[in-house]
């Protein structure tokens, strides 16, 4: 086996890997902190690479600045999708917040593809084209940049849960809602909080990705599935779990993509699932409930 | 009404074609029924055991497949490529329910969406079998054996599916008032008091999983005879939500739920063909809006109007739709 192919499949893998874990890191975070599935998760991710677009486009900034208005607009838009489509329904059945989330993500799915048109869109970057070398190694800029501001932002989300007093708030919510709420913790703001950085970390994934990839507005129905192989395979509302799993998920696909078929490796990642669940049913760190 | 209100539905539904000889009405009409069955098999799994799948599109495309892939490549009479891709579904679904149904709750319904796409995701690649994106098509009516009573008409294929509607609308408020039944609505109600009184609330469920994959899978076969042709689309995300919102809209745990939630969304959609791309959008509002105001689906509008007086068709209700 040739070890440079070798390298360059398992630097794509990671590469692609860091985008599934800032999806899955959002959804996981949403989960773990409110117990809600959020299935309109990829819509944000959708919408954070079309806001990127529409930023450079309309308002003509650089890609940077456009991926940071899009990444804080998408953010922002997690507050109103919480006020109108999960907080009036926490008490409700679980059903009912899912498929009020399927609801959410059927209208901006539908709406991206009214407003934004069908057709696919490429987002500019002036990171795309340039590479980087180490030794034999082959990278763009574009990818080094999603790796390297992957892992940053996942070390900022670290620490805010870790170390802030909103962080704290967080973690009392996840532990028992009604508890933290006699504490005196805020619960709508918790939720506020939760969902900001849960889209704003899926918007900020899309810009990154935007550039790689065509973007089209149904583009999100695939980032929510990988997203939801992800934190089944890491265990659902584990941050840990969301890292490894989505890791291990790009060099996975990657692998099976360079070796065995581009077809076969998008069945893979299922094919994984179902392993690790017939082995250990919570996920690699997580905890679920048992029939 | 009262006791006699499925007899009624029954001869309205059979009436119903004949009042028109419009083909494009009994198309309407072919796919409500079609969506129907498929909404009451897939409602076993939501409102009886109690769990939310993502996965029952797949089933109702492996039995399209089944029946198109054996037409293509046998001459077997219709009936039995009927009962094959019943048997095949159900198999999938035993496949799959055995390893999903040892979760509970949401995680089940994102490994049913897993196991849905990876049977999406298959269909999609296996070009030999299944001929891809293209789809298969010029596939042959439904007959008994070879051009021997040949269904060609939409009222025809209307019949047949009716008939298997009724057949199971009828298994299932047979099953409901029946022991077993009973023993489905304690197991999602609550699991752990159920398998303390003796129930094995595991083969309980799988057993409801088996028979609704299965019955997605002759939904399926007859829609692939029906309509000529099957591509992957069938399986993909848009229509497993569509499924799910029949049985939610119209009302989960009943048997007149899904068929009014079937009727609704084919309804609608033709509805709203004038608005062009905006149809999808007003569907998901209303969708969106019917479970935040509306959680019990059409039918908890009836009870909520009528008091008690519905009590007879659907005695599936007790325990409520929560």
């Amino acid at each position: 086996m040739d070890t440079v192919v070798l390298a360059q499949q398992l630097t794509n893998g990671l590469v692609n890997g860091m985008t599934y874990v800032l999806i899955a890191t959002g959804l996981t975070l949403v989960f773990g902190v409110l117990h809600i599935i959020n299935f309109a998760h990829g819509e944000f991710y959708m919408l954070g690479a079309f806001f990127t677009y529409f930023a450079a486009k309309l308002l003509g900034l650089d890609y940077i600045s456009a991926a940071v208005v899009a990444t804080l607009g998408v953010a922002v838009l997690g507050i109103l999708a919480n006020r109108l489509f999960f907080w009036p329904l926490r008490r409700e059945h679980e059903f009912t917040v899912l498929l009020s989330s399927l609801g959410l993500a059927l209208l901006l799915t539908n709406g991206g593809e009214l407003l934004f048109g069908a057709d696919p869109k490429y987002v500019n970057s002036p990171f795309a084209d340039n590479v980087v070398e180490v030794g034999q190694l082959v990278v763009t800029q574009q990818r080094v940049l999603i790796f390297g501001v992957g892992a940053v932002v996942l070390v900022l989300l670290y620490l805010f849960i870790k170390h802030t007093r909103v962080g704290k708030m967080m973690r009392a919510t996840a532990q028992n809602p009604e508890g933290a709420a006699l504490t005196g913790v805020n619960i709508r703001f918790v939720y506020t909080v939760t969902f900001v950085l849960a889209c704003g970390l899926a918007a900020l994934a899309g810009a990154l990705v935007g550039p790689t990839a065509m973007i089209f507005p149904t583009v999100g129905s695939w980032a929510v599935l990988k997203g939801f192989i992800v934190v089944i395979l890491g265990g659902l509302g584990s941050i840990p779990g969301a890292l490894i799993g989505g890791l291990l998920l790009g060099v996975v696909e990657s692998l099976a993509g360079g070796y065995i078929s581009l077809g076969f490796a998008q069945a893979i990642g299922y094919a994984i699932i179902i392993g690790v669940l017939l082995w250990r049913p919570q996920g690699l760190f997580g905890t679920a409930r048992r029939a | 009404m009262g006791r006699y209100f499925p007899l009624v539905a029954v001869a309205v539904a059979i009436v119903l074609p004949l009042l028109t000889t419009n083909t494009y009405f009994h198309h309407l009409l072919v796919l409500w029924m079609l969506f129907s069955l498929l909404a009451l098999s897939l409602n076993v799994i939501i409102g009886y055991i109690g769990e939310l799948s993502f996965g029952h599109a797949a089933f109702f495309g492996i039995g399209a497949y089944v029946a198109a892939i054996l037409g293509m490549h046998t001459g077997l009479p219709g009936v039995v490529e009927l009962i094959l891709a019943a048997v095949i579904a159900g198999a999938f679904g035993f496949a799959i329910g055995y390893v999903a149904l040892r979760i509970v709750g949401p995680q089940f319904a994102i490994l049913t969406l897993g196991f849905g796409s990876i049977i999406y995701t298959i269909t999609n690649y296996w070009v030999d079998l299944t001929r891809g994106p293209m789809g298969i098509s010029n596939i042959q009516p439904l007959s008994v054996s070879g051009d021997f009573l040949a269904l060609t008409g939409a009222r025809g294929y209307y019949y047949v599916t009716l008939f298997f509607v009724v057949a199971f609308a009828y298994a299932c408020y047979a099953l409901m008032s029946s022991r077993t039944g009973r023993a489905f609505i304690a197991t999602r109600e609550n699991a752990p008091l159920a398998s303390s009184l003796g129930i094995d609330v595991f083969r309980m469920k799988l057993l409801g999983f088996v028979v609704a994959t299965a019955v997605a899978g002759v939904g399926g076969a007859l829609y692939a005879h029906y309509l000529t042709v099957v591509t992957p689309d069938v399986m993909s995300l848009q229509y497993m939500a569509a499924l799910i919102i029949m049985v939610i809209v119209g009302g989960r745990g009943t048997i007149a739920g899904p068929i009014i939630g079937a009727l609704i969304y084919v309804g609608l959609l033709e509805a709203l063909r004038a608005v062009g791309p905006m149809r999808l959008v007003i569907f998901a509002a209303l969708l969106t809006l019917s479970v935040i105001f509306l959680p019990g689906g059409i039918v908890s509008l009836w009870k909520r109007w009528f008091g008690e007086s519905e009590a007879a068709p659907r005695p599936a209700e007790e325990g409520g739709a929560s």
